[in-house]
């Protein structure tokens, strides 16, 4: 994976200059190989005519938390991509199971939407443990659950869509979100500030 | 065709704009059928914004849990009227019924997918009309397809007989559809070769129902949550019938009721019911009956019955064998009943119920559970729970059924389970019902009736049995397999015997077309059909392999949901307008009106119908006196100058439950919460109309469908079904092998796995899950690709008179060489989990996307006295293939287990 170019002085920063990168990550994400996919594959949209990096790009670079200082199966909050309705998100090192989108040495840092893409639950405090599987759920509404080794893939329930991953950098010992993969609950863009005006 | 099985998640999606079209439907899949509202606008207008005032929903964007979101998977773009519109389709928030407040499940949270768009995996439907011609399915014209198919079918009801011409149709595909094919199948073409998608026959799925006197949906969806003890068999219905659990089951279950589930493995559903307390009796396939025979068994030992219930409100020595009323000696429960293998005196008395089950000794507890592998225990458990344990609180308590139950021993355990929620006091009272809770949602009309007595097949005694169509097609009779929306093939089960035959039949006869002269392909069928082989009508929406890819001669494309206005009825019997919101795509047309044309080509008369409310109100008059009666819509439409469809758009998605009355005096239309209600009162029934006019009241409003109107107790025989039992319980390195669904795909295979990325990534392969002992000890880990097969797949293959008693047991026909033995074989991804019993399998049933279905692991023998298969009864063994591509990437499927709480 690449590492971003340049030294990062502010805690937040357009990942504007990181469209590349951000893009490769993408592809790396939902193909595992970044050879191997179409352009055509990524700009799979609703949206005839819109570019999805472009949105991807609009991204806020949030500094979450440094990879030395998480423990174990110790998930932790955070907002992102604002500080705005529905943005709680979840940071979490998984023991040392590799997950899809995983950072870290032993992949296995991931980062998700706390807010169940079915209806909204709040997904605090339900993340489990059992053998090596890693999930999130079930939903106090109507009990989802997600993997969380494989990009929040529904297991079992009634989500509308994979539960959000939050796209992750690693930088020495810093982990920035720089994207979203899905659309947030609650919102008709992830991004509201590129909406308003 | 399935192009696009990666799934790349959107992160925006437009919102409707205050000008939007709204528009109501229901859901097409299970049968809950949830209400949905359509918001239609063109491509041309503006996109609704993130303010109230911007959108149609009049919210203010991001919204709150529980409120009017829209996921990028519930948006489309179709076109209507020959433009294209974009389609918002989310669950009615404003729903009073069903799913209350606008809850939905995955399958139908997703359903705009659905809807044709060249755009997406939705790319391949069928659009022309496509004619078999040297060996390649080619677009001709709607006229060249039905003279065609109209041409074969007078020659071989001609020179074959009407049994020739076999109808093998679905029969939930909405009232309008269902009416014309069995209008036209029954009425018109009089075929006795006649079955719906699910059963090689025409006969019930759950006989013992039937025998008692229980309607399979008598019950409300609020019934199921006011039970204090609720008994689930054979399903989750939060993986199947999502909204009854979600809004009904499980808010009973936080308030205390309590639940017992029959089930060999467990799912998210049970798993929550269990964190609550739950008891699961996790019991080896087709040991139900043993454990329900079980528990009757110490309830009435111990006296726990409910008396005055059996007093007041079942069938004792007199009124079982003299039949008041109508008299039972002519009646088809008479006839199955005739030897005393059912029939009772009763509860009580020498030859009661009571006596009976005490009797037998495969109801001794210990016996039953060593049996059913579970402990002795969760017996007596269970009693004590349904009954209150002679506490003298006697628990409101309802019995719920669906297809892991009644289809493993199909007569025995729907008697077992009706007797059980007989003496528990069960069956007629708010919150003490008895039910399925449902597969498909119920849309069938009859056109005609079965022609009983041209079906050949005869079991011993006095009666003739619908006739089997498997059979009667595996036997070389049936020249024209004329197929309405299902697979027939592997939707049927031992199915590589039926794919031999087919193959046989069609083919690779000689008389192939190769030619584009309407005449000579007149010609070349004809002599296919009078040479002994077969010719294949297919009306689908997709082509489906191998009824439409590989034997289909003609194909008719079909239109579907939300491409015509249809009628259908859910699990409470809630009778709903499906509108029309897009243009059906290219030449497809509703099947209604591919059979009108078929018919007319045929020479019959009565198919002159201009649109589909025509269909619907000329078949109205047939629903009289069903559980889902819409006759009074119509009559109450007429008197307000409307059409029946018309009326029923604008009770928009709470629609009305049937049956319905009408009362003339206030014009009021009526519904009826549930069936069997010996707890309505005269006073209410007056009010309703239900005496005036055109009303049609029966026996089943106010009690059970039986000829007293009283309860039949019945005795559930083991001794039918043990022979076949014990043949089929695993042999050496077997293991027994059962299937169903998953949440995430029920009913809408079609749909999901093979056209929608999202669900598609989830399953992109069938899979099995196997118990981690009986992995390990075979070298098996999650995600390796297995092989599930058999040398012992019995296939019934004739079709036979029965003449002494037992001709029809299946250890007669193994003796007599009705039954051959065959193989069959399905590969799945491993899901190594203790959710499954040990030494048993589950696979999904049906996977279409890739490889054989399990299907093809099930014997095909019908249960002894239905004539309906049992299909979740099967053995494999299981070795492993290799690792599939899924075991070490993060895209693709999960290997966690569906039962985390």
């Amino acid at each position: 994976m690449t590492t971003p170019v340049g030294t990062i002085k502010r805690e937040e920063e357009s990942a504007a200059g990181h469209g590349l990168c951000v893009m490769t990550r993408r592809r790396f994400l939902m193909t595992g190989s970044a050879a191997a996919v179409s352009v055509s594959t990524i700009s799979l949209s609703l949206f005839p005519g819109r570019v999805v990096q472009a949105e991807v790009v609009e991204y806020p670079r949030k500094h979450i938390a440094r990879l030395s200082a998480l423990k174990d199966d110790q998930p932790l909050e955070f907002n992102y991509p604002d500080n705005e309705a529905n943005s709680a998100a979840m940071l979490v090192k998984m023991g040392g199971v590799k997950a899809g989108g995983g950072i870290g040495p032993q992949g296995d840092v991931v980062a998700f939407s706390y807010i169940c893409s079915h209806q909204g639950g709040p997904l605090q405090n339900r993340y489990k443990v059992v053998d090596n599987h890693r999930v999130l759920g079930q939903c106090p509404l109507h009990l989802s659950t997600f993997d969380l080794t494989r990009h929040g893939i529904v297991v079992s329930g009634q989500a509308y869509e994979n539960l959000p991953q939050v796209l992750l950098e690693l930088e020495g010992d810093e982990i920035y979100a720089v994207g979203i993969m899905g659309l947030l609950y609650g919102r008709n863009r992830n991004l509201i500030k590129s909406q308003k005006g | 065709m399935m192009s696009i099985k990666e799934y790349t998640p959107g992160d925006s999606v437009p919102l409707p704009p205050k000008g939007a079209e709204k528009i109501t439907t229901c859901c097409d899949y299970c049968v809950v059928a949830c209400g949905y509202n359509v918001y239609r606008w063109p491509t041309s207008m503006p996109n609704g914004g993130p303010k109230a005032s911007q959108n149609a929903f009049g919210e203010d964007f991001p919204v709150a849990m529980l409120r009017s979101w829209v996921a990028p998977t519930q948006h489309n773009v179709v076109m209507y009227q020959g433009k294209p519109h974009n389609v918002v389709i989310v669950p009615d928030r404003d729903s009073k019924v069903v799913n209350i407040g606008g809850d939905s499940s995955i399958r139908g949270g997703t359903i705009a997918q659905k809807c044709f768009n060249p755009k997406t995996p939705t790319r391949d439907r069928l659009i022309h009309p496509l004619l078999r011609i040297n060996g390649t399915l080619q677009p001709v014209s709607w006229d060249m397809a039905l003279d065609v198919a109209a041409a074969v079918g007078r020659h071989v009801i001609r020179h074959h007989g009407a049994n020739a011409y076999s109808v093998k149709q679905y029969s939930y595909q909405f009232v309008e559809n269902t009416y014309a094919i069995s209008k036209f199948a029954k009425r018109h073409v009089r075929t006795a070769s006649f079955a719906f998608h699910d059963t090689p026959s025409d006969v019930t799925s759950t006989p013992g129902f039937r025998d008692a006197g229980f309607d399979n949906f008598a019950p409300s969806y609020k019934d199921w949550g006011d039970a204090e003890v609720l008994m689930i068999c054979g399903t989750d219905p939060y993986e199947t019938k999502t909204m009854i659990f979600t809004q009904f089951i499980r808010p009973a279950i936080d308030r205390g009721m309590k639940t017992i589930w029959l089930n060999p493995r467990e799912t998210a559903g049970l798993a929550y019911a269990k964190s609550k307390g739950a008891l699961h009796i996790q019991l080896y396939p087709g040991t139900d009956n043993l454990v329900l025979g079980a528990i009757s068994r110490v309830i009435l030992e111990r006296g726990w019955e409910d008396k005055e219930w059996i007093e007041s409100w079942v069938n004792n020595m007199w009124e079982s064998s003299s039949g008041f009323g109508q008299g039972t000696r002519n009646t088809p429960w008479q006839w199955r009943t005739t030897w005393g293998k059912f029939q009772t005196d009763g509860v009580y008395g020498k030859r009661g119920y009571k006596q009976w089950v005490i009797s037998r000794e495969e109801y001794e507890p210990r016996r039953a559970a060593a049996l059913a592998g579970i402990p002795v225990e969760q017996i007596y458990q269970a009693a004590e729970w349904l009954t209150g344990g002679g506490s003298g609180k006697r628990p409101k308590a309802s019995f719920g059924i669906e297809k892991g139950f009644y289809w493993s021993n199909n007569t025995g355990n729907t008697n077992a389970i009706s007797s059980l929620a007989t003496i528990c006091g069960a069956g007629g009272r708010p919150g003490r019902m008895v039910g399925r809770f449902g597969g498909h949602q119920r849309g069938g009309t009859g056109g005609g009736k079965y022609p009983r007595n041209k079906s050949p097949e005869k079991v011993p005694g006095r009666r003739r049995r619908a006739l089997d169509t498997d059979r009667w097609l595996v036997s070389g009779h049936t020249r024209l397999a004329h197929v309405v929306g299902t697979t027939w093939i592997q939707s049927m089960c031992g199915t590589e015997g039926l794919v031999e035959k087919f193959d046989e039949l069609v083919t690779n006869n000689p008389h192939q077309v190769s030619t584009s002269d309407k005449a000579g392909i007149i010609a070349t069928l004809k002599r296919r059909v009078d040479s002994g082989g077969m010719v294949v009508l297919d009306h689908d929406i997709y082509l489906r392999d191998p009824i439409g890819s590989r034997y289909a001669d003609i194909i008719f494309p079909a239109a579907t949901w939300g491409e015509e206005d249809f009628v259908r009825a859910n699990g409470e019997r809630r009778i709903r307008l499906y509108s029309k919101f897009y243009d059906a795509p290219g030449e497809a047309k509703p099947d209604w009106w591919i059979i009108a044309q078929l018919a007319k080509r045929m020479g019959f008369e009565g198919f002159d119908w201009k649109d589909s409310n025509e269909v619907c109100e000329e078949s109205s008059r047939f629903s009289r006196g069903s559980r889902k009666a819409y006759h009074m819509i119509k009559i109450a439409a007429h008197r307000e100058g409307k059409t029946l469809h018309q009326k029923l758009r604008e009770m928009g998605t709470e629609g009305i439950q049937g049956p319905t009355f009408y009362n003339y005096a206030t014009g009021e239309l009526h519904g009826t919460v549930r069936l069997h209600d010996t707890t309505l009162t005269e006073a209410e029934m007056e009010s309703k109309g239900m005496y005036q006019g055109a009303n049609m009241l029966n026996k089943k409003t106010t009690h059970f469908n039986s000829q007293t109107g009283r309860v039949n107790i019945q005795k559930h025989p083991w001794s039918l079904f043990s022979d076949y039992w014990e043949w089929m319980s695993p042999k050496g390195d077997e293991l027994w092998h059962t299937n169903g669904r998953v949440n995430e795909v029920w009913q809408s295979g079609f749909d999901d796995l093979e056209r929608r990325p999202y669900i598609a990534q989830r399953w992109p392969e069938n899979f099995v899950e196997i118990h981690p002992d009986d992995a390990g000890a075979r070298g098996i880990e999650s995600g390796d690709w297995v092989l599930l097969y058999s040398d012992r797949v019995p296939y019934y293959v004739h079709t036979i008179k029965g003449v002494s008693d037992d001709d029809f047991q299946f250890s007669e026909l193994m003796k007599n060489g009705h039954i051959k033995l065959g193989k069959g074989a399905a590969k799945a991804v491993a899901l190594v989990t203790p959710a499954v019993k040990r030494g048993v399998m589950f696979s999904y049933f049906l996977n279409p996307a890739k490889g054989q279905a399990t299907n093809s692991l099930q014997g095909r023998v019908v249960d002894n006295v239905s004539g309906n298969y049992n299909y979740k009864i099967g053995v494999a063994r299981v070795r492993k293939m290799g690792e599939s591509p899924y075991k070490g990437e993060f895209v693709h499927m999960s290997f966690a287990p569906r039962n985390i709480v």
